[in-house]
């Protein structure tokens, strides 16, 4: 691996974890000040949610049939039963299949 | 109770592994990530912009949104970590993560004012964490096709998981819509990466100007 792309990764990777312990220490400093109001913790909560919405929608979207597959299965699965590791195994499992027997 | 989620975890790490090594990561790399930075949603959605040139902006932004939930979760641990000197409140939120975040805070609420299920339940899920992407890192390279296997769709599955797993309320369907269709647009028309910032905001910003009373007493 060529010297320059090492530093990209070390200083992409640092970014991740100065905002990850920002982040978590942040909470904490600010609550010791000003205590959040309500509409400021809605915001934020639905803004965790929704970025992770943001990602997944293109990969859905222009995925193949077993991706969108996967996507209803996994989904369902973790509405329905509320176990983590059987909604990605359950998606994992429908993309295979469909791979399989329809492409 | 800590026990299976661990287990969890290691699976999990597992899956961090091995999706790493398939979107052409360098052990270390993906090592690095799980050593330092201990978020699985933050770690696999930053899997995805993982090209070279690596676009920092994005990478920094979408972390950042991704992150603002640890921010209200140290804010609820607030009241527990209150007595002890600034020093020790800071250090007890490194391992800070979803899972032992909530056990923590229901062992709380039951009365529990021993700080030891929170660290504790960090270590446990940090090392379960880091094993299992060892573990992924070690085998995921030897798959040659992944699609075969589904492993592509992972780092979806995950993601999925985390968003409707949770708790899901029929108040955040608008948001969670407008978030998917802003950040479609966004991914067919303007620069690349942008999409999720866009979605973020769209969430956030819908949420905030829906009415307070559709969330009930608790927001």
């Amino acid at each position: 691996m060529d010297t320059p792309l090492v530093w990209q990764s070390v200083l992409g990777i640092s970014l991740m974890v100065v905002i990850a312990y920002g982040s978590r220490v942040l909470g904490l400093l600010i609550m010791s000040n000003v205590p959040l109001g309500p509409r400021v913790r809605r915001f934020v909560d639905a803004m965790s949610s929704s970025v992770l919405i943001a990602v997944i929608t293109p990969m859905i979207v222009h995925g193949d049939g077993g991706v969108r597959l996967a996507a209803i299965a996994a989904g369902a699965v973790a509405v329905g039963f509320r176990s983590p590791l059987a909604s990605i195994a359950v998606g994992m499992m429908c993309a295979a299949l469909w791979r399989l027997w329809l492409a | 109770m800590m026990l299976p989620l661990a287990a969890f975890t290691v699976a999990f790490g597992l899956a961090f592994g091995v999706t790493a090594v398939q979107r052409g990561l360098a052990d270390w790399e993906a090592m690095l990530m799980s050593l330092f930075v201990f978020a699985a949603p933050s770690q696999f959605a930053a899997l995805d912009l993982w090209h070279s040139p690596l676009p920092l902006l994005a990478l920094a932004a979408t972390t950042l949104a991704i992150h603002t939930r640890h921010m209200l979760m140290s804010a609820a641990l607030y009241p527990w970590l209150k007595p002890l000197p600034r020093r020790q409140q800071l250090s007890m939120v490194i391992l800070l993560t979803d899972s032992n975040w909530a056990m923590a805070l229901g062992e709380y609420h039951r009365g529990e004012r021993n700080l030891g299920v929170l660290l504790g339940g960090g270590i446990a899920l940090w090392s379960a964490w880091v094993i299992g992407t060892a573990v992924g890192l070690a085998f995921g390279g030897g798959i040659t096709e992944p699609e075969r296997f589904g492993l592509d769709v992972i780092m979806l599955c995950f993601l999925l998981m985390i968003v409707v797993g949770g708790n899901p309320r029929a108040v955040m369907a608008l948001p969670w819509l407008a978030a998917a269709l802003s950040a479609l647009m966004a991914y067919w028309w303007l620069p690349p990466y942008l999409h999720v910032m866009v979605g973020a905001m769209t969430g956030g910003l819908i949420t905030m100007m829906l009415p307070g009373r559709w969330f009930g007493a608790d927001s």
